[in-house]
């Protein structure tokens, strides 16, 4: 099989930019747990065969269980085809094309945006990064927690722990976890964790108080799911650096990296490597938006202009930067 | 795994040749890449399904 078409995407459902992603089932298709998930760093980060191995005994436990009667609880989801989203029935299906797992996002985040229901924080940021929260694990050894720090540590997480349960679910692995992580509110201020403690005959039970924008990661590498397209690439400007050109801490300021040559072909900007962004339509802070790249994510609309203010040799100019929308999503 | 599991691989990417789902230790693994078919084993033989998803990065 090479396609997605006629797969319930309902059932499994998952960060369509995971390079692999498994699921662990029985014939009734109850999802036991999933292995995979990944942060921005690289999409294997947290994939290993121990913990694989891992997994794969514990899905056979899980199993086992429920061939005695003693399964985990199981709410089925609605089941859902990508034949039923229009925009890719249109484009893809309706041409006989392939539909590909990452194409499920992109035209899932199109659709909505096309209905107007593109809820930026949830969809464009699916796969929360677990450090951010200050949970660093012991990757092979699944969701054993090896450091923590920050939100994470307030909370009474220690190294030793293993992650057990987030909210009202069991949680097997990593995949399990950012899963359930990626499915919390945006606008929660807290997520209960469970988690198994050497010595400790029972679960314990820990509340991690969320700060905000806890979901926020780096989407460099799923940057073609995420309109609009800016074309260039970029870095927050060091606290040294802000420091030199008297802007306060979470000054919007930061520094090119890359530019994508499309850049000229669409007249999108002038850019160059090496400039340096301090404002984005008038706006000098970031808001917990680390790099101009992502604030022009997730504030301007597709199509939208917004007035940059450019620091290069000395100099300080002003410059349009014409964003843009990709071709499956136009029309219509 | 082979008496355990039903193994499942959806190469789910153009870009990954189908071959690249089919574990190289032939003897010991066998995946089918029909989700319906293995479906249809894992209720006839009360087997777990594994299911991969594979897509490119």
């Amino acid at each position: 099989m090479t396609e997605l078409k006629g797969i319930n995407i309902g059932l499994f459902d998952y960060d369509r930019h995971n390079a692999l992603y498994f699921f662990i089932l029985n014939g009734d298709e109850e999802i036991y747990l999933r292995y995979g998930g990944r942060d921005s760093v690289s999409p294997d980060s947290y994939l290993s065969l121990d913990s694989l191995e891992l997994a794969l005994q514990r899905g056979l436990e899980l199993h086992d269980q429920w061939k005695e009667g003693n399964g985990p609880a199981w709410e089925a989801p609605e089941p859902f085809y990508p034949e039923q989203m229009p925009l890719l029935q249109e484009k893809e299906v309706s041409r006989g094309r392939c539909v590909e797992c990452h194409m499920i996002g992109d035209y899932q985040a199109a659709q909505l945006e096309l209905d107007g229901n593109l809820d930026k924080a949830k969809l464009m940021f699916p796969s929360p990064d677990l450090k951010k929260l200050g949970i660093e694990l012991d990757v092979p050894k699944g969701l054993l927690v090896d450091a923590v720090s920050g939100m994470a540590e307030a909370a009474g997480l220690q190294p030793g722990d293993t992650i057990a349960g987030f909210e009202e679910h069991k949680v097997y692995t990593f995949g399990d976890l950012q899963h359930r992580f990626g499915k919390h509110a945006r606008d929660a201020t807290s997520a209960r964790l469970v988690v198994d403690r050497p010595g400790s005959d029972e679960p314990i039970e820990l509340t991690m108080q969320l700060e905000p924008l806890w979901w926020v990661t780096d989407i460099d590498y799923r940057y073609w799911s995420v309109d609009p397209q800016a074309y260039f690439g970029d870095e927050p400007l060091s606290a040294e650096r802000k420091a030199e050109l008297e802007l306060p801490e979470d000054a919007l300021a930061c520094k090119v990296t890359s530019v994508n040559p499309r850049a000229a072909i669409v007249e999108s900007h002038a850019l160059q490597v090496g400039d340096e962004i301090v404002a984005v339509g008038g706006e000098t802070r970031h808001g917990g938006l680390g790099s101009c790249g992502l604030y022009i994510k997730i504030n301007v609309k597709s199509g939208e202009t917004v007035t940059l203010d450019v620091l290069r040799a000395g100099e300080k100019i002003s410059m349009p930067l014409k964003t843009h929308r990709q071709y499956y999503r136009k029309n219509k | 795994m082979k008496s355990f599991l039903a193994p499942v691989a959806l190469s789910l990417a153009a870009l990954a040749p189908a071959s690249a789902a089919v574990n190289n230790d032939s003897d010991t693994l066998s995946w089918t890449k029909s989700y319906d078919e293995a479906l249809q084993e894992a209720k006839e033989t009360g087997k777990p399904l594994f299911l991969e998803f594979r897509c490119a990065p």
